[in-house]
């Protein structure tokens, strides 16, 4: 089949590829635009290690074909943070140790994320429903489920108080999350 | 990666459209909305069509409108998610939104279509499987294969009826509006489903799914869809059961449905639940209506779970179901 | 104890011999060779002195004092020695008898190690956590080079037939298409195992099992790959299939002809102890069969391999694989290309849990058909043919005999195994072991017997996964416990109470148990989860169950019999102050990188941020076995202590030769080096660092770590010898819906001693992923066949890893022994956490409901079944 030119609104960008009709989002974004955080896990819908937001609600890229989303906002795990500075989301990820091999981490983001938008303090149950499409098979999910409700905490107090999430705000992850580091040896 | 077959991509933006395209390549067109279903068969090979036609251009068919006569009209391609979220389907049919909001994950909920899953393909162990298991089994008459991996001397094929929102819209009285290259027709919703699970649906040659009509609720009409399955996300049904019970303000009930979801190629209804009627809702009512649920259904071997378990849990879900509607009490007092 | 002196098989670390050895050619370098020579004397004069003292003075495996070296010739007031007791001592596990501290001369470990933990124990975000999070971390299969081809791999559907014929030339025909190769390709046996190689690249004459790799195609895209693999002819002639333990020993008919006993793979018998006699005294025998259904990792990142060539004939392998030492020694051998000739880099690595400690076919293919075309190849397997690919859990028929006194002492075990292994042998060999030489822990169990066979089976052939071998044997013997129990009338906490061993226990078949935090561990679970006020007093359908295990830290021999290191770290300390670490080791996402900058930065005096660890490149790093048998914090974390310490001495050398002061007198202070007695005579850290490299050269330092001789009085040396021990108490609370055999695990507590936790958040994320996936097997996950020997759930849907709703509560708690010979004291956590979870299960279920779930996993059809069939024995007990 011949390649289609299309544009595409990915994180924020327009960009023009080409693409046959039978390649899906999760094809596209990894093999022609190299976007390669989307991972896949089982290329028929089972595990949610590819999903991706379109107009901010997750959706599983290996079951959605490229052309079907022209026009659509897609937004990758790339862009997720905003200038460089990570999503409070990514800042309790790392910080709680929620991505042991990291695989199902950036589906787990996407849909985190979606929820955090949605309703910025979730319930337990609540982070489990918005996790449930997203399989983890390295954490027992409770450290996952520890980040979600630190980043809720996170933009809380951002959302309440002046600063935005401690850690997201002032630079790199690593910087908020090591602690002091001037200590006696 | 498993890549789809090849195949030439069309978005029309109107029903017209579709219709024109399905008329044009005939069988060798499908009809695409969410792709949690269809999708995934391709990538087994299940179906190699050479044309895939989306619904997803048509703005007219993502709507939900509230009917002149207070139901609901729902569009073909409104999502799962939408249905469960939505406050009109929340208030009038919630067993509707229940059981949008129990199908497979709550990513598929917001890929997945209404019209989608009304016309899920049935399913089965044996059919819903890699190109390459297949052909190691020995394929099966659903696909390429002559015989029937369930059960090899029957003659039709035994794939189960797994949509959730089905039997859910039954209990309600749901219209499907089908358009065809020979017009528009409503058709009950019960009456689109037969028992073969190669040829379940009754459309016309192609006639697509445009929108669901639901009669405004009778009033005291108390319904809801439970399910039983093996993980509390990802998995088909093992059994469902939907109950619609309608009782007068003394409790005595008027109407009464129960429908099967996955035990066999179409919706099942349980033509017993009559026995419930011209009285309050009693125990033994209640066990007998489980019962002959039990008696009537001969799930098969189309899930890794055996049979006769699911034949169990159809009997405890029906009296389950039927018990919760009783602890609610009166209609009055129901929401 | 004799283990001490096997230690100085870490290369006692000479500060000065590079530089000295080198011909001087320059006053200043003379004078630099000098210094160094001194120093080395010096060190060597300490390193005696040291050893001599801890094995005079440490019963408990002063290993820290065996690697000592470079000390001064002063007196010992370093820092250590005054303010921290010494750091060995510091080192105590509770219950060790507490040893008088080598207070001689203070030795490199001690100089070097700081007085106050930076970093060592506090939780810290991985180094490599970040990537992983926003999506730039790169796997293999997010790997492109220019010109790429992809691998598809054609596999049998048959489970046994012999290979008639195989015609490719439609497939070599298609467009697209650049090279396909069958078994004759590349003929050269393989296996993890030196002694059990049966395995090829691509199917040879024979195939084994649905799913057995026939052929490989390489072509320009993936489609036109999968579209060639239809077009090759292969014609088979079926053979019989051998689908059961009982047909396999039957042996009628054979899966390896060659093999000399049939089809058993492997059988081992051990024992220890008078078993018959004391079985005949015990008053209380408890004599039952169980079984272990066998199931499989499910890593989400399928196998995936790039090979590449280079003008020079030189091959790189980008693999995610869990053993890239051994990959490349099979590789060369395959290949029959020199190892010299072949790197194996891992990349970000999406998991494994053993489902990738061995050489899979994929990686040969990739390999070869790279060579044959002169272009990259990449092959990545489908979530379905990792089923195929499998080396998961054995399934396990078992049957044992456990007696104990009356007042609950055990007194002996025997114990029977089989082994359905699958296809090829994996490591079966090292299976069989792992199946019997655990009895002895952690129960104080004066005399047991093993029997194992391991049996080929035309399935998928199975390996290790996650607490490999020794997870089928636990839940057999921890439900004979509770059965035990049941017939004193004791508690089954009282009763694994009664038993444990103690720090120090050397067990019947000659294991040194050094820490052990058993009990304590066991305290934990049972007061956190308040187990005696609920024991007993739950209501209809829920229950409480106990359930208690040992692990090892690693084996004591490698794969490949050999006396070099099990692991090498080497460490550049840069003029910049960043230090980059070497190491063969894998991060496997079990935080193998984290734990080796934090090592290195606290010894160092760095920042964690300020080291780079490069991993898993046989070029560029020093060898280490890999990521297996929960060995790396142990032995990779002393080879980087190790290395770590011979440049903080250096550090502290070149800063006390500057200021002119004694070394034990050097103190760190933030960005300072200075004097303790009077702190205005300082220098910049920054300053010590280039000190130290005017005296000594280039701040490189290697560490290496080889276990201490462990038991050969027996065979199978390599499997269960370690040179430490993990512990695991248990409490889990169920809830059973009797009407539809639905069984919720509400709650599991988990106390684990892992000796020291060096960086808490990522233990206790091992010990959550254990607890999981030994939840999942003990209720949903089974790896299935039907008769013609197709596996029934080969997908995600079909196959039921637990999701976000399904997983219990866990609730962990890390016990810290401190273990006199781990790196700053620390144990595994990464497999060992898994072996009470199925047993804990099933204990909490016959709690619950009065079933004794023998079997696993006890999914709703079967425990309503059950349920059916206890009302009847009930009455007929009653009766």
């Amino acid at each position: 089949m011949q390649k289609v030119l299309i544009p595409l609104e990915i994180n924020g960008e327009t960009v023009e590829v080409a693409v046959r009709p039978h390649q899906t989002l999760l094809d596209t974004l990894r093999d022609s635009l190299d976007l390669t955080g989307t991972k896949h896990g089982c290329d028929i819908g089972d595990c949610g290690t590819c999903t991706v937001q379109l107009d901010g609600i997750p959706t599983l890229s290996c079951l959605t074909l490229a052309m079907d989303v022209i026009g659509r906002q897609i937004t990758t795990v790339e862009g997720v943070a905003q200038d460089g500075v990570p999503h409070a989301l990514q800042v309790a990820f790392d910080q709680q140790g929620a991505a042991q091999c990291g695989y199902c981490t950036p589906g787990f983001i996407i849909s985190g994320v979606a929820l955090l938008k949605a309703n910025p303090s979730p319930t337990l149950e609540e982070i489990q429903h918005a996790l449930s499409g997203n399989l983890c098979r390295c954490t027992g999910y409770t450290k996952i489920i520890a980040a979600v409700q630190q980043a809720s905490q996170m933009l809380q107090q951002a959302g309440t108080g002046a600063a935005a999430p401690s850690g997201a705000s002032t630079g790199t992850p690593h910087a908020a999350a090591h602690p002091s580091t001037a200590q006696e040896v | 990666m498993l890549k789809l077959p090849e195949f030439q991509f069309h978005r029309p933006s109107t029903v017209e459209g579709v219709l024109e395209l399905l008329t044009r390549h005939g069988s060798n067109a499908r009809i695409v909305a969410g792709g949690t279903d269809l999708l995934p068969s391709m990538k087994q090979r299940l179906f190699t069509p050479d044309h895939l036609v989306s619904l997803r251009g048509i703005e007219t068919l993502r709507q939900i409108e509230i009917s002149p006569d207070g139901g609901l009209t729902l569009g073909a391609t409104v999502t799962l998610r939408e249905l469960t979220l939505h406050p009109e389907v929340q208030r009038l049919y919630p067993a509707l939104a229940s059981a949008a909001g129990q199908i497979a994950t709550v990513i598929i909920q917001g890929m997945g279509t209404l019209g989608g899953n009304i016309l899920l393909d049935t399913r089965c162990y044996y059919y819903n499987q890699g190109e390459f298991w297949r052909e190691a089994l020995g394929k099966c008459m659903k696909a390429d294969g002559t015989i029937c991996q369930v059960a090899r001397n029957s003659p039709s094929c035994l794939a189960a009826f797994s949509a959730d929102t089905v039997p859910a819209l039954l209990v309600y009285g749901a219209v499907v509006r089908l358009v065809g290259p020979s017009g528009t027709r409503a058709v009950p919703l019960s009456e689109l489903y037969q028992d073969d699970g190669m040829r379940w649906l009754k459309l016309l040659p192609g006639e697509i799914l445009t929108e669901v009509i639901l009669p405004p609720p009778p009033s005291g009409l108390e319904a809801r869809y439970d399910k039983l399955r093996v993980r509390q996300s990802i998995d088909y049904p093992l059994v469902g059961v939907a109950i619609g019970l309608v009782r007068d303000q003394a409790g005595t009930v008027e109407q009464a449905r129960v429908i099967l979801n996955a035990v066999s190629s179409m919706p099942e209804s349980v033509p017993q639940a009559a026995l419930l009627l011209g009285q309050p809702l009693t125990d033994e009512g209640i066990e007998a209506v489980a019962q002959a649920a039990y008696t009537q259904v001969k799930p098969l071997t189309t899930h890794g779970v055996q049979p006769i378990y699911r034949k169990k849990m159809v009997k405890l879900t029906v009296r389950k179901a039927l018990q919760g509607l009783m602890m609610k009490g009166m209609p009055g007092q129901a929401v | 104890m004799a283990e001490n002196s096997e230690n100085s098989g870490m290369s006692a670390p000479s500060a000065g011999a590079a530089p000295a050895g080198a011909a001087p050619a320059s006053a200043a370098e003379v004078e630099a060779a000098r210094e160094a020579r001194r120093a080395a004397i010096m060190a060597e004069r300490a390193s005696r002195r040291a050893a001599r003292a801890a094995t005079e003075t440490a019963p408990a495996g002063q290993g820290d004092a065996a690697i000592a070296s470079n000390a001064a010739d002063a007196p010992a007031t370093a820092p250590a020695a005054v303010a921290a007791p010494t750091v060995a001592a510091g080192l105590q596990a509770p219950g060790i008898a507490a040893a008088p501290a080598p207070t001689a001369a203070p030795s490199l470990s001690e100089l070097a190690m700081p007085k106050n933990f930076r970093i060592i124990g506090k939780s810290q975000p991985k180094v490599d956590g970040m990537p992983k999070i926003n999506g730039t971390a790169r796997f293999t299969d997010d790997m492109k080079l220019p010109r790429m081809l992809i691998g598809k791999t054609l596999r049998s559907p048959h489970a046994h037939a012999r290979i008639v014929r195989i015609d490719t030339t439609r497939a070599e025909a298609l467009p697209g298409v650049l090279c396909v190769i069958t078994g004759k390709d590349i003929p050269t046996k393989y296996g993890i195992i030196p002694v059990a190689q049966d395995e090829t690249a691509l199917a040879l004459d024979k195939v084994r099992y649905v799913g057995d790799p026939v052929a490989c195609v390489a072509a320009l895209d993936e489609e036109t790959a999968y579209n060639a693999l239809k077009l090759i002819q292969v014609e088979y002639e079926i053979l019989p299939t051998v689908m059961t333990i009982e047909d396999a020993l039957e042996g009628k008919v054979l899966i390896h002809e060659q093999n000399k006993t049939g089809n058993v793979l492997k059988n081992v018998q051990q024992s220890f102890g008078e078993v018959d006699a004391l079985l005949a005294d015990s008053e209380v025998v408890v004599e039952d069969d169980y079984y272990y259904e066998g199931n499989t990792h499910v890593p989400l990142e399928t196998h995936s391999a790039l090979a590449s060539w280079d003008h020079e004939g030189r091959l790189e392998l980008w693999s995610s694989t869990q053993v890239p030492h051994y990959l490349q020694r099979e590789l060369a051998k395959v290949l029959g290309v020199p190892q010299s000739r072949v790197r194996v880099v891992k990349p970000h690595f999406g998991a494994g849990y053993g489902g990738k400690s061995e050489p899979f076919s994929l990686e040969f293919c990739a390999a070869f058909m790279a060579r044959k075309t002169g272009r990259p190849v990449k092959i990545t397997y489908t979530r379905e043919e990792v089923f195929y690919a499998h080396r998961g859990r054995h399934p396990a028929k078992m049957w044992l005999k456990l007696g104990a006194r009356k007042d609950g002492t055990l007194t002996a075990l025997d114990f029977k195994c089989w082994l359905d292994g699958g296809g090829y042998a994996s490591f079966g060999v090292v299976t069989t072991y792992y199946t019997g030489v655990f009895h002895s822990l952690p129960y104080n169990l004066p005399a047991f017997r093993w029997d194992t066979t391991r049996l080929y089976t035309n399935k998928p052939p199975c390996g290790p996964k996650r607490g490999h071998g020794a997870i089928q044997p636990r839940f057999a013997f921890e439900i004979a416990l509770d059965q035990l129990a049941e017939k004193l009338g004791m508690d089954p906490a009282e009763l694994r109470r009664k038993n444990f061993i103690s720090p120090g226990h050397k067990t019947v078949n000659d294991f040194q148990v050094t820490s052990c935090g058993m009990k304590e561990a066991m305290e934990k679970v049972l007061v956190e989860s308040q187990y005696f006020e609920k024991k007993g007093k739950l209501p209809r359908g829920k229950g409480i169950g106990v359930a208690c295990s040992a692990y090892i830290c690693g084996a004591g021999q490698p794969i490949y019999a050999n006396d070099m290191p099990h692991s090498t770290v080497n460490v550049k300390l840069d003029r910049s102050g960043c230090a980059t670490i070497f190491s063969g080791s894998a991060d496997i996402g079990q935080g193998s990188n984290i734990m080796l900058a934090m090592i290195v930065a606290e010894i160092l005096g760095i920042q964690v941020a300020d080291c780079k660890v490069i991993e898993a490149d046989t070029d560029l790093t020093p060898v280490d076995l890999g990521s297996y048998s929960s060995r790396v914090t142990f032995m990779v974390g002393n080879a980087a202590r190790n290395a770590a310490e011979q440049l903080r001495i250096k550090l502290l050398q070149a800063t006390a030769d500057h200021l002119r002061v004694p070394v034990e007198e050097i103190e760190q202070v933030g960005q300072e080096m200075r004097y303790r007695k009077d702190p205005t005579r300082k220098i910049p850290f920054q300053r010590a660092i280039h000190e130290a490299e005017a005296r000594f050269g280039g701040l490189i330092a290697s560490g290496t770590y080889k276990p201490p001789r462990l038991s050969t009085r027996l065979g199978g040396r390599g499997a269960g010898p370690s040179p430490a021990y993990t512990f695991t108490a248990q409490v889990a609370e169920v809830s059973v819906d009797e009407e539809t055999g639905l069984i919720e695990v509400e709650r599991i507590w988990c106390a684990h001693d892992c000796g020291r936790a060096l960086n808490p958040v990522v233990v206790e994320g091992q010990i959550e992923g254990s607890v999981y996936m030994g939840f999942g097997e003990a209720i949903f996950e089974a790896q299935r066949y039907y008769k013609n020997g197709l596996m029934t759930t080969p997908s995600i849907l079909e196959y039921k890893l637990p999701t976000i709703h399904d997983t219990p509560e866990i609730k962990v708690f890390y016990i810290e022994t401190l273990d006199p010979n781990g790196p700053f004291g620390a144990k595994e956590a990464g497999e060992g956490p898994q072996l009470p979870t199925a047993p804990v299960v099933a204990n909490a279920v016959f709690d619950a409901i009065g079933v004794r779930f023998k079997s696993n996993p006890m999914t709703p059809d079967v425990v309503l079944k059950a349920l059916e069939g206890r009302t009847t024995r009930k009455n007929m007990r009653m009766a």
